[in-house]
């Protein structure tokens, strides 16, 4: 009888054990996560502090990147970030533009100044911008297709490969 | 002289119903901010109110609802707006239309069907007895 009841508890502990290894490794990863938002499929608002008018980049994918420098992982998405701006400089189809959030415009300076990129930074004082967007938390990145519509909103940080395929993936559902 | 009784449990009822249902405006334009911010859902916490929270999201919120407060904006209409941006959840009184309305009624259902089986079971003991 033990013995039985012993057999039943590790099949099921097994099928259980199965059931999470199958759940986890079908799971999003960790970095470039897309997720809903109420913006989808809606013209962007506007970067409200006019240094930058998304606009002005009409026939271009912009990925509009909330951050901050005490944001870990946004340090850590960096690279990816710059390596992405830095891939479509020449084509000219895609670019970036990053947001600060909750941060000192000395520390962004200072950050870029250390880490390098040259795409647009937009100051967002008094948070304006952020709740346009409905940005909860950094990194939080949107990417606009060239006539102004959002079509993606990806949380956490981004890795540059499955950001070039979210970008191939989008450029292919806009043709 | 039982039906004076019921009728007077009635009245008491009826009206701590209608204090706690109707809606006391906030008088000045402080008191509106932290109504509406009672309201509105922390969206980067779990639970907590834009009022109640120290996160760098709902400190943009507060100042958001203090600045469309001053321009005239109503509640409703700040409240939508957030809605439009990160979606109903970041309402914490659902809406009273839409499916979401179901959490309004189902109460209201579950005390008028809870208060019919009282008076069933009352009236069977009383014909037992």
């Amino acid at each position: 009888m033990r013995s039985r009841v012993a057999l039943v508890s590790a099949v099921v502990l097994a099928l259980v054990i199965g059931a999470l290894v199958v759940v986890l490794s079908r799971a999003d990863p960790a970095t470039t996560r897309k997720a809903d938002s109420p913006l989808l499929g809606k013209l962007a608002p506007d970067l409200a502090d006019h240094r930058y008018d998304l606009v002005s980049s009409a026939g271009q994918w912009v990925l509009v990147n909330f951050f901050a420098t005490w944001c870990t992982p946004c340090i850590a998405e960096h690279d990816d970030l710059l390596r992405f701006s830095n891939a479509h400089a020449l084509a000219g189809d895609a670019a970036v533009v990053s947001v600060v959030f909750s941060d000192d415009p000395d520390n962004v300076e200072a950050f870029f100044e250390e880490n390098g990129g040259d795409w647009p930074i937009v100051l967002d004082g008094d948070g304006r911008i952020a709740t346009d967007w409905g940005v909860a938390r950094v990194p939080e990145s949107y990417l606009v297709a060239p006539d102004g519509e959002v079509r993606a909103k990806i949380v956490g940080g981004i890795e540059y490969e499955r950001l070039e395929a979210l970008l191939a993936e989008a450029k292919a559902s806009a043709r | 002289m039982r039906f004076v009784a019921w009728a007077a449990l009635g009245v008491v009822v009826i009206g701590a119903l209608v204090f706690g249902t109707t809606d006391r405006d906030p008088q000045t334009e402080a008191e509106r901010v932290q109504a509406i911010a009672e309201s509105v859902a922390c969206p980067a916490c779990s639970g907590q109110s834009v009022a109640s929270s120290d996160a760098p999201a709902a400190a943009n919120l507060r100042a958001d609802i203090e600045r469309r407060v001053a321009e005239g904006e109503s509640a409703e209409e700040i409240r939508a707006a957030y809605a439009d941006r990160f979606g109903d959840e970041i309402l914490l009184n659902p809406p009273s239309s839409g499916a979401a309305a179901v959490v309004w009624v189902l109460p209201v259902v579950a005390v008028v069907a809870g208060g019919a089986g009282l008076v069933v079971a009352f009236r069977r003991w009383r014909r037992d007895w």
